[in-house]
């Protein structure tokens, strides 16, 4: 099978990796997502994996526990970058927590292409935590899929951390069901990498199955993160509620593309999505798309969007009463920042994530 | 204390021209004394605070500003602070998710700092807090809120005094810090307004009413009109303004 011409010589390497078949195949004649693809046109993943090393990196993955069994995946992605990792992984780790456990994923990403999968299952009626931490080292690229499965009335907390990564490329892509009664409550917090971008797709069965979904970033000169989301309702009473803010530096990127998706069949969706972004420069960059596509006619749905600067006016008010600029900015951008890191319910989880926000703006400012 | 020549400012709004709004205060606050402003809606006394403060929305265009002693000049709102000015706005700011309590101390302590003094510790800051708010009617649930978010007006004109007084500042400027208050809210704010009078604390009192003024016995009265002081006088100018209005002195700048 003949390269396609386009493919930059990162493509070409990464489809000789591949077994010959139809992922090669689909590689070589779409080559990475890119800019002009719809749902990648504010992150270009072709251009920046254009000049990354294409050899094999390492995909360290230091976990809480053993995983319960190493198997195959009962079904392929059809994305892409999931199919990828999947594709270029020797087996899939399955967890299948217990009920009142905690589990930490810590993926870190070393110089050179590396590709994972993994899967969660949260049996029904359990109650568990996810705490999964990203970083990839510069001149890395990290492609992670993860398949994340709550059972009947399983109730699962999620916690998110993306180290700022100058120079690294991480895609983590994650699937969820969500069945009947059950709960996710994600909460991501994030910082970029020379291109970051985090896509979760969530199927809500409804039937009191309830999501909330947001997260906080901060994007330093030079990072670009991009958070999408597409939650789609299948069953009758389903309730969806995301908050995500996030602030851009001079020099930064965020990207926040949220699709609420409603079935025909999924009437009495209760489903909100918000996001709110401040720019904290000249040249600070934020894109944000939240779609709402609805099929049901007895819905509640809602979403908003709302980009801005810091108020000059509480910025005067406080320094009026002796804050510097820097450290007034720091403590709007903060609270501005914080709202969807307090609805993290382990004060000790909160704690740490708002400790590390607050080292990131000492950084930025 | 405080020596204001001939100050010219204007505004430069994002749209539109440029407007002078003030065209030549002349002012002077011994330390030791208090001064009331009156002046009719939009003769320039909320421009003229913010210009003392260093807000940047404003340019100085002619004039000048001593305090202390020494030209203000181009500092920084920050720096102004530090050396003892505090602003009570007519409108004061809310602050979503800072505690007042928090953002007091910090701003406390960034003012020590710039001075070279030592921070204040923490019991020592708590104790104060108490002590003030039980002086000014304000219960610690009030303290926990976040600044000025949810408050009524009046309820803000109270806190915008309660940071005064945890601040000490060398110089007060008090922009309507009457308005929206009730009659008893009224006496306690003027009460504290009055334990803060020393003989090296100056304060200038922008005011439409006679009310607070009883209070606080002002040294000195002026009028402001159309971007100056177009008449200075003793206590009995505010009765005469209260009875007369401010006809006569607005044709008297025209
Ligand atoms: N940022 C601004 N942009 C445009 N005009 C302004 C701005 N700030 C002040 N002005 C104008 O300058 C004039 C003086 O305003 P200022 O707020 O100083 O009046 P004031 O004397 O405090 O009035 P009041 O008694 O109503 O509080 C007004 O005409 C006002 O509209
Ligand atoms: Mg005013």
């Amino acid at each position: 099978m003949g390269v396609a011409p386009q493919l930059s010589a990162f493509e070409a390497a990464l489809a000789a990796s591949l077994p010959a078949g139809e992922l090669r195949a689909a590689l070589e004649t779409a080559g990475l997502p890119h800019r002009r693809i719809e749902a990648w046109k504010w992150s270009d993943l072709r251009a920046a994996l254009a000049k990354a090393p294409a050899r094999a990196g390492m995909l360290s993955v230091n976990a809480s526990r053993k995983a319960d069994e190493i198997t195959t995946l009962d079904r392929q992605p059809d994305l892409l970058m999931p199919r990828l990792a999947a594709g270029l992984s020797e087996g899939c780790p399955v967890y299948a927590l217990k009920d009142g456990e905690s589990l930490s994923l810590d993926f870190e990403g070393s110089e050179g292409a590396s590709h994972h999968i993994a899967a969660v299952n949260v049996p029904a009626g359990v109650s568990a935590t996810l705490h999964e931490r990203y970083r990839v080292v510069a001149g890395g690229f990290a492609n992670i899929a993860l398949r994340i499965v709550l059972g009947e009335g399983a109730t699962l907390t999620r916690i998110v951390e993306q180290d700022a990564s100058p120079n690294g490329v991480l895609v983590v892509t994650t699937g969820i069901d969500l069945s009947p009664r059950a709960k996710l409550h994600q909460t991501t917090l994030g910082f970029g990498a020379k291109l970051a971008r985090l896509e979760t797709h969530i199927t809500h069965a409804g039937e009191g199955a309830q999501l909330v979904l947001g997260g906080s970033y901060l994007v330093a000169s030079g990072l670009h993160l991009d958070q999408t989301g597409i939650v789609r309702h299948t069953g009758t009473n389903g309730a969806t509620r995301e908050l995500f803010k996030g602030a851009a530096a001079k020099g930064g990127r965020g990207v926040f593309q949220g699709k609420i998706h409603v079935e025909q069949a999924a009437q009495k969706t209760d489903a909100q999505m918000n996001h709110r972004g401040l720019l904290l420069g000249d040249g600070a960059e934020i894109y944000a798309k939240p779609e709402l596509e609805i099929y049901a006619d007895d819905v509640v749905c809602a979403h908003g969007n709302a980009l801005g600067a810091v108020d000059d006016e509480a910025l005067f008010y406080m320094r009026q009463r002796g804050l510097s600029e820097a450290r007034a900015r720091a403590v709007l951008t903060r609270s501005f920042l914080a709202e969807p890191l307090d609805a993290i319910e382990d004060e000790t989880v909160r704690e740490a994530l708002l400790a590390r926000l607050d080292a990131a703006l000492e950084a930025v400012s | 204390m405080l020596e204001i020549k001939n100050l010219h400012a204007r505004v430069n709004p994002e749209e539109g021209e440029a407007k002078a709004i003030l065209k030549g205060v002349d002012l002077t606050v011994p330390a030791g004394e208090v001064h009331a402003i009156m002046g009719p809606n939009g003769c320039g006394k909320s421009t003229l605070s913010y210009v003392l403060a260093g807000h940047e929305g404003y340019e100085v265009t002619d004039g000048s500003v001593s305090f202390l002693g020494e030209e203000m000049g181009e500092l920084e709102p920050e720096e102004r602070a530090a050396k003892g000015l505090f602003l009570s706005f007519q409108y004061p700011v809310e602050i979503p998710g800072v505690p007042t309590l928090t953002f007091l101390k910090e701003a406390a302590n960034a003012q020590l700092k710039a001075r070279g003094e030592g921070e204040i510790s923490a019991p020592e800051f708590m104790k104060f807090a108490r002590e003030n708010a039980a002086k000014l009617g304000i219960s610690s649930e009030m303290l926990k809120r976040p600044v000025n978010v949810g408050f009524s007006g009046g309820e803000k004109k109270r806190m915008e005094i309660f940071q005064a007084m945890m601040l000490s500042p060398k110089f007060l400027i008090l922009d309507e810090t009457d308005s929206g208050l009730d009659i008893d809210a009224l006496r306690v704010v003027a009460d504290g307004v009055n334990a803060l009078r020393s003989p090296e604390r100056g304060m200038l009192v922008i005011t439409h009413y006679q009310r607070l003024l009883e209070y606080l016995k002002p040294d000195v009265v002026h009028v402001m009109a159309d971007g100056r002081i177009v008449k200075t006088g003793g206590p009995e100018l505010a009765l005469e303004l209260e009875a007369e209005g401010y006809e006569k002195f607005t044709g008297a700048a025209a």
